[in-house]
């Protein structure tokens, strides 16, 4: 028993490592907090769905990071670019702004009632896990949460293009003077983090249902762990969000009652106690 | 603004809203205004805490749903008369936002937004969950007495009255946060939104104000709330729900908070805008969605900020051949 819901905990907090990765990349380069993030992934969700049922699974995982990526691009080239010297606020409304849109297009292409997807056939089969039959495309999830937080660490800690990441995360101003093209790294890094969300919106779609509401489940969830990990690190996100998972997870079996008051009432002793969060130490 | 401008201000509203509740007969048309009305109170109250303390709240659903379980479950348990319910709820949401205040207020900038976000949503998610006392997601009936402040109920849920009720309470707060931002308060809270340091420097203690315009603004929206059990009779978990909170804030930067009354103006025109779209209000996420991306690029103070300048610009025209002295 504790095991599978150790693992759902893994499971859930592999998902939220590739959501708040986007999140905290994001933030890290343009200070925005993206109140829409939650929306792209519900967006990515219902692309993912469409192109499984058309073609299968597998183009979807490949072609809806894609297209994210584009929209992501534009989304900087021709949002937060322009919006950069306004106050951060005034960015966040327009991001909230966005939500409101993109909520309103889900609903009007794909309707309002819950839709499921199905995990494709390979993985579509139980695994014996310390005695316990788990599906295989939970163990695939907790798979790509592992990879984008190694793939993102590796990319960020040895490429050139990390280093400016970097560079731009901590002082963009500098990091312009020295000859890096911030605008062009901040258009890719936001593609990226928008590409993140569409990953787990697909990644999602086979083991939660796809639903209006999915979007604002998972925002706040992924809010209370960019909070709680400090906002714009990468390191405190990975670990704030395996924190939140085995939380929720285990919270939802011994302590149903109070279950979803866990997260925040972890969310609200941190910022008490440390109100940069757990690896902030700039605002 | 002088002293005569307020009071000849405040006639002017209650006459005008007198004027609007003899004047039209459709008590559709007559509850949607009143309903706006309520949302207007809420919005100043959202609008107060971003014009005086520089933070945007996308939890203060939290008071406008919390007031009216509040009363709801004081006149359902027969604590005490409505009246006192009334004055008790609010006396309480003042205390306790003052009290959250001190903690939360001290969370920079966007952090702030975030976290009002997740304490908002974790009273959402307790009061659907606590069945026995607010009837969870189905949400309660508020079973108001025959008479409140000596009005009969029947006379009360006439469309009229009730208008003017919510009517006068929006114009009552208008009043008394002009008279109160006139004063020290006022300039103190100014200085530390502009510079918390600068404004600690020359002496001022920068938490307490903060705390302070939290508390009060709460104390407005947690009115809103009781207005609106009063107006319904109803309250529900979606009273404390986080997109109420977008919705008030949004209210807020399209109305313009830069003035008092731009987020009431806000509510206005999103209940009107909502009701003119009529069959298109399916799609009022979209619509209100550009509309706020629209006011937030082209015109940041809103509504209330084009007026102003329309205003100023009308009085500029004649004075403007006058020899220049301020």
């Amino acid at each position: 028993m504790l095991t599978i819901n150790l693992f759902n905990g893994l499971v859930y907090g592999a998902l939220l490592v590739v959501m708040c990765s986007g999140l905290a990349l994001i933030y890290g380069l343009r200070r925005v907090v993206n109140f829409a993030h939650g929306s792209l992934y519900m967006l990515g969700a219902y692309l993912g769905y469409s192109m499984a049922s058309y073609s299968n699974f597998w183009v979807a995982l490949v072609a809806v990071p894609t297209v994210m990526a584009l929209l992501g691009v534009l989304l900087d080239r021709y949002g937060f670019r322009l919006l950069q010297d306004r106050d951060p606020l005034s960015v966040v409304l327009v991001t909230f702004g966005l939500l409101l849109v993109i909520e309103d297009f889900v609903q009007t292409v794909w309707g309002k009632s819950n839709l499921s997807l199905s995990a494709p056939a390979a993985l579509n089969v139980s695994v014996d896990l310390f005695g316990t039959a788990v599906p295989a495309y939970r163990i695939a999830v907790i798979g790509v949460g592992a990879l984008v937080a190694l793939g993102l660490s590796l990319w960020l800690r040895y490429s050139k293009v990390g280093l400016f990441v970097r560079a731009a995360s901590t002082d963009p101003t500098t990091t312009a003077m020295q000859g890096v093209n911030t605008d062009a790294l901040s258009a890719g890094v936001v593609g990226l983090g928008t590409a993140l969300a569409g990953l787990a919106g697909v990644v999602a779609a086979p083991f939660l249902s796809l639903s209006p509401s999915m979007s604002s489940d998972v925002i706040i969830d992924s809010f209370v762990v960019v909070v709680i990990g400090g906002l714009g690190s990468l390191a405190g996100a990975f670990v704030a969000a395996m924190v939140l998972g085995m939380i929720q997870a285990l919270g939802a079996v011994y302590l149903p009652a109070v279950a979803g008051l866990l997260p925040f009432v972890l969310m609200v002793a941190v910022l008490i106690w440390k109100p940069a969060g757990f690896a902030g130490s700039r605002t | 603004m002088s002293i005569q401008r307020i009071s000849l201000g405040t006639v002017g509203a209650l006459a005008a809203g007198a004027i609007v509740a003899a004047g039209v007969s459709s008590s559709t048309v007559l509850s949607l205004l009143t309903q706006a009305i309520v949302y207007a109170v809420f919005a100043t109250g959202v609008g107060l805490l971003l014009r005086q303390n520089g933070r945007a709240s996308f939890g203060h659903a939290l008071f406008f749903g919390c007031s009216g379980y509040a009363v709801g479950i004081m006149l359902q348990l027969k604590l005490m008369p409505a009246e006192a319910a009334i004055a008790v709820t609010l006396a309480g949401m003042a205390v306790i936002a003052f009290a959250m205040g001190l903690v939360i207020v001290r969370v920079p900038g966007i952090a702030f937004g975030m976290l009002t976000l997740a304490i908002g949503q974790m009273f959402y998610v307790t009061a659907s969950r606590a069945r026995g006392l607010t009837g969870g997601a189905d949400g309660m009936n508020v079973q108001w007495p025959a008479t409140l402040f000596g009005v009969t109920q029947s006379q009360l849920l006439k469309p009229a009255t009730m208008f003017l009720v919510c009517w006068a309470t929006l114009v009552g707060v208008l009043l008394l946060l002009t008279l109160l931002l006139r004063s020290r308060f006022g300039s103190i809270t100014e200085a530390v939104r502009d510079n918390e340091e600068r404004a600690r420097f020359i002496g001022i203690r920068t938490l307490v104000p903060r705390a302070a315009v939290y508390a009060l603004s709460a104390t407005v929206a947690g009115l809103a709330g009781v207005l609106s059990a009063l107006n319904t009779g109803f309250v529900s978990p979606e009273n404390l729900h986080w997109s109420l909170s977008g919705v008030a804030l949004m209210m807020v930067v399209v109305g313009g908070y830069k003035a008092l009354w731009g987020p009431a103006l806000g509510a206005v025109v999103y209940f009107l805008a909502k009701d003119i779209l009529g069959d298109y209000a399916n799609h009022w996420m979209a619509i209100f969605g550009v509309a706020l991306i629209t006011v937030i690029v082209f015109s940041p103070t809103g509504i209330a900020g084009v007026l102003e300048r329309l205003v100023k610009r009308k009085g500029a025209t004649p004075t403007a051949k006058a020899p220049v002295g301020h």
